[in-house]
């Protein structure tokens, strides 16, 4: 990750079209809203998981995965925020991009919620694995089909609408760097928060 | 944003980012010590 943030500030140029160096804000918003992305996959996965076989390292796992997408996706919307002051000239601005994004965050706040109001463990896992696999179809929804349905002032998406990349190689190589670092990060952390609750299972039981 | 700004914003961004790899490291080594002693 520090190659990363050298080659974000020092080895990237910054792009036309931006005020001053605000494009480099792309090298942490970006990565760290497709990585909320596939922690929020990857969280219907082990719900799916977990309803198929039961074993509560599914649901803790499923649970792990959503919290951190949230703090990815908070971080995201907050780098965007930042990005919009220097662009639009205001923080919020109604712009579809972050009307979704923060609609994503209600979503799995709620999820979060849910878990912490049920007591019993296996309805609590139950009713949150179904929740989750309900993201799969809200999320992209959100990530991909309302920025491209609707007006907005963001940016054209890093891949866009003929599918392809426009963007200047060097940007391209510290973004797909950053893209690696920001997952390889998230599946650490998971890994992590995985082993200190089975810890903490085992110490209660 | 001044070239010097930029230098600014990169080393506190290396010094945030390397404070959070040495206490998730610390915690990796932490948590593996744990899992032995069980």
């Amino acid at each position: 990750m520090c190659l990363v943030i050298v080659g974000a500030f020092l080895y990237a140029p910054p792009a036309a079209g931006f005020i001053g160096s605000s494009s480099r804000i792309l090298f942490f918003h970006v990565p760290m809203a497709w990585t909320a992305f596939i922690a929020f996959l990857a969280a219907a996965i082990w719900s799916g998981l977990y309803l198929a076989r039961r074993e509560p390292r599914h649901d803790r796992a499923a649970a792990a995965a959503v919290e951190l997408g949230f703090v990815y996706c908070a971080l995201a919307t907050i780098t965007g925020a930042m990005w919009a002051r220097t662009m639009w000239g205001e923080f919020w601005n109604w712009d579809p991009r972050q009307i979704s994004i923060v609609l994503v965050l209600i979503f799995y706040g709620a999820y979060l919620a849910l878990r912490g109001a049920i007591e019993d463990r296996e309805r609590k896992a139950r009713l949150a694995a179904v929740y989750a696999i309900l993201g799969v179809v809200v999320t992209p929804f959100f990530f991909f089909i309302v920025p491209r349905i609707t007006f907005s002032l963001h940016p054209d998406s890093v891949i866009n609408a003929r599918g392809t990349i426009d963007m200047e190689s060097r940007m391209l190589q510290v973004l797909v760097a950053s893209w690696i670092g920001f997952n390889a990060l998230f599946f650490w952390l998971h890994h992590l928060r995985c082993r200190m609750d089975a810890l903490r299972e085992r110490r209660e039981s | 944003m001044a070239q010097g700004s930029v230098y600014w914003v990169l080393a506190v961004n290396l010094v945030i980012w390397t404070g959070l790899f040495l206490a998730l490291w610390r915690l990796d080594r932490r948590l593996r010590e744990l899992e032995k002693e069980r």
